[in-house]
């Protein structure tokens, strides 16, 4: 059996996040994303693997070339949709074959439950299902898959997984794959729903936290850099190498943190965290509930809750993220979500500044003890 | 400048050696060929590259057999003058890399004593006067051989009736993998990658002969011990994936490239003789003489320190009195030019520093002390990210005399360098592949950052380019201007924004379309120039390593807009090894 994995979208539902990085590339419990599909294909045996990229493909590319199964790529020069990401992939097809995003995680129960069949769609319960595809099923067939809709008939969503025969490349008329499917449908093919057993999607920034929380639950314990004795530690703690945990810093798991960072003396690291690699945080700074990326440097006493930072940011001492909901605007719907702060890229922050349920852009600066919240655009500078 | 490979083991030999000068294609790709012990010596060689598919014919039997891939030197590219080179009973088989500079007369000998010769390479002495000296024992006719041969070698040699390699270096680079029951040979560590980590770098004069199980050293007539050393890199960094180019893959490489040389820092003992240097005088080729030239700009101001600057080739004539610490720059370590001053410095007493990729090689051997920058192998000949390691190891020593000030700088100038990644340049190549030249200018450190812009352009692209210092263009090649030659020029905040905004305007004022790089939020200057590409606002240390990679992205896009191949430009290899 092949795999043909799409990470060819940008995901724009999750800007700022995607500035340099399609949302399969994003890492939750410092992991891409996409390596939790490819590891539950891996388990599967499923090892024919055809991954499609296209935006900020460099990046993805890359971090192929240094997993150990061989993978092929495929590129999808415009972002028209899942259907022409799979069309880009035609060539590589050869018998019967799953199609995955690469942007949620599912895990490798649901692949053995879909991989036996042979034209299926995996399906799963979702709170919010007018942000998905929602499926009609009876007798544990696909009768219609509604995109999107406002008033969503049923809770079942459709996760992107399918299993097909090669043959499904002549249903695809459309740039969706969801077209093809009720061509097929339509023509009476048989399409079963097979429920999911675990599969998670993030689908607006905010949801990566909950996304996180979910991947510690998975990691592996393990120490790597130089932990001071005075150290405490409860719960799943991974470390990377080269990083120096200071005296008198706690940390109760799950947590992860990556390499090279330095951490304390006197730091507090709640449990849902993840840490990526080159971070700084300056002594007496309180963690919790929190997705910080790869080289940031947090000043001392600062308070981070129920927080996304994007890469490279610079946030001074006296730091606050004040988890509160308030109205926001994305990707064209209102939204009312408790969470701390997202961060873009890059965003600067002088001391005593405080996010409450803020979304700030990439290289936002923020001035000195200023309160931001809602949306604040790429580049603006807050004084 | 060639690359040359051997193996001995249980393996089948050729597709071992066929990948194996697929990885050290870099260094030549005129002509290749190989060798093996089956029944007799059956060889198997070819014109053109070996990427090009004619290797999947080489079908020879045998577990012990050498191969080569040749940059010419003595001979043009053909199928004779290809190495392996036999001796006339065809028993002895020789790859070679560098300059046997007796070889007329040799060769005249030879004749005269009833050899005949096939090709017009100095490298076919060797094999028949191995001949001459055969009875049986490889090593002892070798070692019969050396001593006739002036000039710098490389060589592996097998003989009909033997299983084993024996090897011998005097100035070209060697170096040797050891295996589990099977040894391996090569110009440099990259083809070993993928069979062992374990490596042993051959110092001149050493001779190896090398079967599966045994592997012995001989230096002067006496076994030696070498060391035996771990590589730290992987063979995925040698692989292309879905990469269009190993060019592109590398330019991405760059903010880890450049990280990963900052975190390795300096030792004590490099601290020490920069801290004691009270001159500083650097001996670089190529890319490395712009890294070099940036250096004096930013050591220079921001140091106070005496910085000189010279092309390798040219060191050889100049005698001025030297003193304080010479430093030689080379990607490969092996560059012949480089390692012959880096020789002068040594004789006249100068505390001497490498800054290179190649752990182990030739400069590292000559030099006091090496700076090792960490790029990983670097399989394009264009230099991107050893330029990249380069400013990282010498802004380091500029950090260093500074008591620390660019740590911040330093640390956070990765993120930079990956936002730049993300520049789109479209526009700016379009213009640039419908030229037939381009000037690059900039002052201050972006002089050399010009310059080096420039020969990226003119190596891979084929578009004829100059990198000049702002204010020289109006003493003579301002008469070149015209509207078909675009001009780039790097403009950023400082002392050099207010005249280099008036240079612009005065190469507009002739028409010239001018494609300028600026720091991103300036307003005025997408005012005056046809393409603006910003580079993020930051320090002016990173500003140079910004402006360097766009202009790098301008010259493989438009490389790419033309059709060249990027990774393997005509006429050129990656490491100058002869002089």
């Amino acid at each position: 059996m092949q795999a043909v994995i799409l990470a060819a979208g940008e995901g724009s539902r999750l800007r700022p996040l995607t500035r340099s990085k399609p949302k399969a590339m994003i890492p939750v419990a410092n992991r891409p994303i996409i390596e939790y599909v490819i590891d539950a294909l891996l388990e599967n045996g499923i090892r024919d693997i055809v991954v499609v990229v296209g935006y900020r493909k460099e990046d993805v590319i890359r971090y192929l070339n240094r997993l150990d199964a061989p993978i092929q790529v495929v590129v999808q020069e415009r972002q028209l949709g899942t259907a022409d990401a799979l069309r880009a992939a035609r060539s590589e097809i050869t018998k019967d074959f799953l199609v995955l995003p690469g942007d949620n995680y599912v895990n490798a129960e649901s692949i053995a439950r879909i991989k036996k069949e042979q034209n299926a769609m995996l399906v799963a319960e979702h709170p919010n299902p007018s942000n998905f595809g929602v499926v009609v099923i009876r007798n544990g067939l696909v009768r219609e898959i509604i995109e999107k809709p406002e008033d969503a008939p049923t809770f079942t969503v459709s996760t992107g997984i399918y299993s097909f025969t090669p043959d499904v490349f002549s249903y695809l008329q459309t740039n969706e794959i969801p077209d093809a499917l009720a061509a097929m449908i339509a023509s009476g093919r048989r399409i079963r729903a097979i429920p999911a057993d675990d599969w998670q999607d993030a689908v607006y920034s905010w949801d990566l936290l909950k996304l996180n929380s979910r991947m510690l639950r998975g990691i592996t314990p393990g120490i790597g850099g130089t932990v001071d004795a005075s150290v405490i530690r409860r719960g799943t703690v991974r470390i990377g190498t080269g990083t120096t945990i200071g005296p008198n810093t706690v940390i109760y798991g799950p947590v992860t943190i990556g390499s090279n960072c330095n951490i304390g003396p006197g730091c507090m690291i709640m449990p849902n965290t993840s840490i990526g690699d080159r971070v700084v945080l300056e002594p007496f700074t309180y963690v919790a509930d929190s997705l910080i990326m790869s080289d940031v440097t947090i000043g001392s006493h600062s308070r981070i809750v129920s927080a996304v930072f994007g890469q490279g940011c610079i946030l001074a001492d006296h730091t606050t993220t004040y988890p509160s909901a308030s109205f926001i605007e994305v990707g064209g719907r209102v939204h009312k979500e408790e969470f701390g702060a997202v961060l873009g890229d890059g965003v600067r922050a002088a001391p005593f500044t405080t996010f409450k349920n803020c979304i700030a852009g990439n290289s936002v600066t923020i001035e000195e003890g200023k309160t931001v919240v809602g949306l604040i655009e790429d580049g603006t500078r807050v004084m | 400048m060639c690359g040359i490979v051997g193996y001995v083991g249980r393996r089948d030999a050729t597709p071992v050696l066929i990948q194996g000068l697929k990885r050290l294609e870099y260094r030549g790709y005129d002509s290749f060929g190989i060798a093996t012990v089956g029944s007799a010596i059956e060889i198997y060689k070819k014109t053109g590259r070996i990427s090009d598919g004619e290797a999947g014919a080489a079908d020879l039997c045998g577990c012990t057999g050498i191969g080569h891939t040749r940059w010419a030197t003595h001979g043009e590219p053909n199928d004779i003058n290809a190495h392996p080179h036999i001796d006339c009973s065809g028993n002895i088989a020789v790859v070679h890399n560098g300059v046997i500079e007796n070889y007329s007369e040799l060769k005249r000998q030879l004749e005269g004593r009833g050899h005949t010769f096939r090709s017009e390479t100095d490298t076919e002495v060797i094999a028949h006067l191995i001949e001459e000296h055969y009875g049986g024992d490889l090593l002892a006719a070798v070692n019969a051989t050396l001593p006739l041969l002036e000039g710098s070698y490389a060589v592996l040699a097998i003989a009909g009736d033997t299983q084993r390699i024996v090897a011998a270096r005097d100035a070209s680079p060697l170096v040797l993998g050891v295996g589990d029951a099977e040894v391996f040979a090569a110009s440099d560590m990259t083809p070993l990658l993928e069979y062992t980590e374990r490596v042993i770098f051959l110092e001149d004069g050493d001779v190896a002969d090398l079967t599966p199980d045994h592997l012995t050293i001989y230096h002067g007539g006496r076994t030696v011990e070498r060391p035996v050393e771990l590589i730290a890199w992987c063979v995925e960094d040698t692989r292309k994936g879905g990469f269009a180019h190993y060019m592109l893959k590398e330019i991405y490489e760059q903010p880890q490239s450049f990280y990963e040389t900052i975190r390795a820092g300096i030792s004590d003992r490099v601290r020490e003789m920069v801290r004691e240097a009270d001159e500083i005088t650097l001996v670089a080729c190529g890319t490395s003489y712009h890294t070099a030239l940036a250096f004096k700009y930013l050591a220079e101001s921001l140091c106070s320190i005496p910085v000189r600057v010279e092309v390798g080739s040219e060191f050889k004539y100049f005698t001025p009195p030297l003193h304080g610490l010479v430093v030689a720059v080379s990607q490969s370590g092996e560059t012949a030019d480089t390692i012959a001053a880096l020789k002068k410095a040594k004789a006249r007493n100068c505390p001497t520093l490498a800054i290179t990729n190649m752990q182990g090689s030739t400069v590292t051997r000559i030099a006091d002390e090496t700076l090792l920058m960490r790029a990983g192998p670097e399989i394009g000949v264009a230099a991107t990210k050893s330029y990249m390691a380069q400013l990282a190891a010498l802004m380091q020593i500029v950090n260093l005399r500074c008591e620390g000030a660019f740590d911040d700088v330093l640390s956070h100038a990765h993120l930079a360098i990956g936002d730049v990644l993300l520049q789109d340049v479209r526009e700016a190549v379009n213009l640039c592949s419908k030229a037939e030249h381009v000037f690059f200018v900039g002052r201050g450190p972006f002089y050399p950052v010009s310059m080096e812009g420039a020969l990226k352009m003119k190596e891979i692209s084929y578009v004829h380019a100059e990198g000049y210092a702002a204010g020289e263009l109006k003493h003579g090649p301002f008469a070149l201007l015209t509207e078909e030659t675009p001009v780039v020029a790097i403009c950023t905040p400082g002392s050099t924004y207010g005249v280099m905004a008036s240079n612009i305007k005065e190469m507009k004022a002739r028409k010239a379309p001018v494609i300028a790089l600026g720091v991103a939020g300036d307003t005025e200057l997408p005012e005056i120039v046809d393409i603006f590409i910003p580079i993020p606002n930051t320090h002016l240390l990173v500003q140079v390593l910004t402006a360097s990679v766009a202009l790098q992205l301008l010259a493989y896009h438009t490389a790419c807009a033309l059709q060249r191949d990027v990774d393997k430009p005509r006429n050129l290899a990656k490491s100058v090894t002869v002089e």
